[in-house]
């Protein structure tokens, strides 16, 4: 057993390289996506009221939503509404109206169009100033570069090697930049939890890339392609158990705060995106790497 | 029967500590969140707190029974009596009106939730114009609370917040309130006036009429004598106010407008306290005053209540109300309102049922995975436990902190509830599993690679909230704050205990 060298290669060791091009193809798309997107709207996502400020009205039980959107837009041109039904029973929860007009201005309008008085039994009115809307959207933008940051020193910290570093980061970043695609074609506008939601995948999505980077270069046993097949089966199990806990709120109980469900949501696109990123882009970079600084 | 090592100790207690933290409540009814102390039902002993168990006779449970209950009775326009049963002492009262008290639902546990949970107002407020520096915003955080208990809101919760911009912000934050509530509040930023007739002696502020208050000083500032009363007991205040020689002027030149009254101790008008053109209190002015150019005045007021304690209690609190008035008079800024909340309790009710649903439903589909996984009966069950434990634990600490868990806290624990068995599932996978392969390396090098990991992943996720400590006000803080106390206890309290107990099994 003087050579430990493989006599054949398997299809992994041919094509691990040419796999790459697919997320990275995927994450230049995305990109390309979200430069223009960003020169057209002049931000990079679509913001909601409670960054843009305005108000959101949230009206319990079932009405005509459709009738209210048509009568409201008639006044107000800005008009978005959506409405919360249970999902079992398919019944109206409620209907929340967004608007960046005043709360006066809209409540009595809505109170005009459904003739019911709107209290705070049957009803919630949120509102932001537009001045504070500006400087929440900031922040948490800049919260968002420095949680990148903060997580990128960790990494090299923890690594203290170039190549494998980058490859976890990299991974990290395309984890932002698919959902974020997405969301903006699919025309879903962000709220402030929803960009908090953001920070939290840059903590959760380097789970499965630690792990994979960690077992690659830190194992002494098996050979890299075991090593990384051993950590696939590990990680993937442990984005299944994340998958569990937040796709149930879009499939079983859909009764649910906004800000939650975008919460859920952003995590669930972030997970899907994290598979893509860590199985086809970092196991094939960590694997170049380790071939060529001869890691077995 | 295995003996337990001190991390799975740690673990016990830490679940116990918790569940006394939490107290689940299992019994229901409706509890006084508010009182109006000048009430007949506050008179006859009932307090804020207190359990609500029985009115004339019907048994209340809910907050809608009390409603009927209070609806049955007060039908007619007539005085009936009303009969209080609470916490086995009966409170009985004659009243027209129903009582002037605020009720809610026994709470179920002490874990608080949120305002976008439980209902009730929130505004964000900051000057108009200008920033707020830190030392201002203490004060305006002290003056707010104080005015609003001034104005009888309970249940309020003021605080400051500031944002990576280093703005300062007020956050008010009161259950059950409405918006107009608390519209009306922010605007009204405590003008003091003091009124003779319907001219003004002087107005509040350091910076206008008021030279200085005496706050705690016992020489001239205090409770002075109490009395028993009909209905209890009767307690003066006096405390001395330093006017302007300017205020000191108006005053010897109002006193003298008016004549004394037929004692001769007293003037014909009274001295009228007004704060925000709303009268809170009118003083006697002894002849002696007529007509001086007094720099000094006493101001006196009373508080009674049905014991002498409590008597003296509301005098104090009064006294402090006017104090700080006097003292801070107007705000010199105006403030701005830039985000107001109102939201409804009904719908919160309903989200809070949906999330408990939905942390049920993880928790089962999330266990239903580690079984079909491992297949493993005893390292399945030691998964749950741990997965249970490290919730149990985070929300402990979010009751014994008093946090108020708002739905993207909650969001936090259900995403962690995911995540936080990621520790579990490494530990098994690199550890213990394939400890019988052929394998060249020590079980404690793999122990230590899994630690490697685990606490990398810990300190990512650390690393990438903390920023939301800051940003936006803190609103965000929480969502933050649950996400870092789940993973923390995960990798300090439950995983530890985790590594012991699946020795045991495999031991």
């Amino acid at each position: 057993m003087e050579h430990t060298e493989p006599k054949t290669k398997n299809w992994y060791d041919k094509y691990h390289k040419y796999i790459m091009v697919f997320p990275l193809l995927l994450f230049v798309i995305c990109l390309i996506y979200l430069f223009n997107f960003n020169s057209q709207h002049g931000e990079v996502i679509y913001k909601d009221v409670s960054l843009t400020g305005g108000t959101i009205i949230t009206i319990q039980g079932s009405f005509d939503s459709q009738n209210l959107e048509s009568k409201l837009k008639e006044k107000f041109n800005d008009i978005r509404t959506r409405t919360i039904t249970e999902l079992t029973t398919s019944k109206n929860l409620a209907v929340i109206i967004e608007s960046q007009e005043k709360p006066e201005t809209l409540k009595a309008e809505i109170e005009n169009i459904l003739d019911i008085q709107l209290t705070q039994e049957n009803s919630s009115i949120e509102f932001s100033g537009p001045s504070l809307g500006e400087s929440f959207y900031k922040q948490l933008m800049t919260a968002l570069i420095i949680s990148f940051i903060l997580m990128s020193l960790v990494i090299f910290l923890l690594f203290r090697s170039f190549v494998p570093s980058i490859a976890v980061i990299f991974a990290a970043f395309a984890d932002i930049v698919m959902p974020l695609a997405l969301l903006n074609y699919l025309g879903i506008s962000l709220s402030a939890a929803g960009i908090a939601a953001f920070l939290m995948l840059i903590g959760y999505s380097v789970d499965t890339d630690i792990l994979l980077t960690t077992r690659v270069i830190k194992k002494r046993e098996g050979t890299v392609n075991q090593r990384i097949y051993s950590s696939f089966k590990t990680g993937i199990f442990m984005t299944v158990t994340a998958l569990i806990a937040v796709l149930p709120a879009f499939f079983l109980i859909t009764g649910l705060p906004d800000s939650f469900r975008q919460i859920f949501l952003i995590l669930a696109l972030g997970l899907f995106a994290d598979i893509i990123n860590t199985w086809l882009m970092n196991a094939s970079m960590i694997k170049w790497y380790a071939e060529s600084r001869r890691i077995d | 029967m295995a003996k337990l090592t001190l991390r799975i100790w740690i673990l016990i207690i830490a679940i116990v500590l918790a569940l006394l933290m939490i107290s689940p409540n299992f019994s229901s009814g409706v509890i006084v969140t508010s009182i109006d102390i000048n009430s007949t039902a506050y008179e006859q002993g009932l307090r804020q707190g207190m359990k609500i168990d029985e009115i004339n006779s019907i048994k209340i449970f809910s907050r809608e029974d009390y409603f009927n209950a209070l609806s049955n009775i007060f039908k007619e326009e007539k005085e009936v009596k009303v009969e209080i049963i609470s916490e086995n002492q009966a409170i009985i009262f004659l009243a027209k009106d129903p009582p002037a008290l605020a009720i809610g639902e026994t709470p179920k546990s002490k874990i608080k939730t949120g305002l976008d949970l439980s209902g009730g107002a929130r505004a964000v407020v900051r000057a108009e114009n200008r920033s707020i520096s830190d030392a201002e915003i203490s004060d305006l955080v002290s003056i707010t609370s104080e005015r609003l208990n001034a104005f009888g809101l309970k249940d309020t919760t003021v605080k400051s917040a500031k944002d990576l911009d280093r703005n300062n912000y007020m956050v008010i934050e009161i259950a059950g309130a409405t918006q107009k509530d608390i519209s009306y509040l922010l605007e009204s930023q405590g003008k003091f006036e003091a009124k003779i007739g319907n001219k003004t002696v002087f107005v509040g502020g350091q910076d206008k009429d008021v030279r200085d208050v005496c706050r705690n000083d016992a020489s001239c500032a205090g409770v002075n004598s109490c009395s028993p009363v009909q209905e209890g007991f009767f307690c003066n205040f006096a405390f001395t106010v330093y006017l302007s020689q300017e205020a000191a002027e108006r005053h010897a030149e109002i006193t003298n407008e008016f004549p004394l009254d037929e004692t001769g101790q007293y003037l014909t008008e009274k001295l009228i306290l007004i704060i925000d053109d709303r009268e809170v209190d009118s003083l006697l002015i002894s002849s002696g005053l007529q007509g001086q150019a007094t720099t000094q005045i006493s101001i006196q007021g009373s508080g009674s209540g049905p014991s002498q304690e409590e008597a003296i209690k509301n005098a104090r609190s009064q006294m402090k109300k006017l104090q700080t008035v006097l003292l801070t008079g107007s705000l010199p800024y105006k403030l701005e309102v830039v985000k107001l909340d109102a939201i409804s309790p009904t719908l919160g009710k309903e989200f809070t049922k949906n999330i408990m649903f939905l942390g049920l439903f993880v928790f089962l589909g999330v266990s239903v995975a580690i079984f079909i996984r491992y297949r493993k009966i005893k390292v399945s069950l030691s998964v749950i436990l741990t997965m249970f434990s490290e919730v149990f634990i985070t929300l402990g600490l979010a009751a014994l902190f008093k946090w108020n868990l708002d739905a993207p806290s909650i969001a936090g624990i259900i995403a962690g509830m995911g995540t936080g068995v990621n520790d579990q599932i490494i530990i098994i996978d690199e550890a213990i599993l394939r400890k019988d392969s052929s394998s060249s390396e020590s079980v404690k090098q793999r122990v230590k690679r899994a630690l490697f990991i685990i606490f990398g992943a810990f300190l990512t996720i650390i690393a990438a909230m903390l920023p939301l400590f800051w940003a936006g006000a803190g609103l965000l803080k929480g969502f933050a704050l649950t996400t870092i106390i789940g993973v923390s206890v995960g990798i300090f309290i439950t995983r530890p205990a985790f590594a012991d107990i699946i020795k045991k099994l495999e031991g």
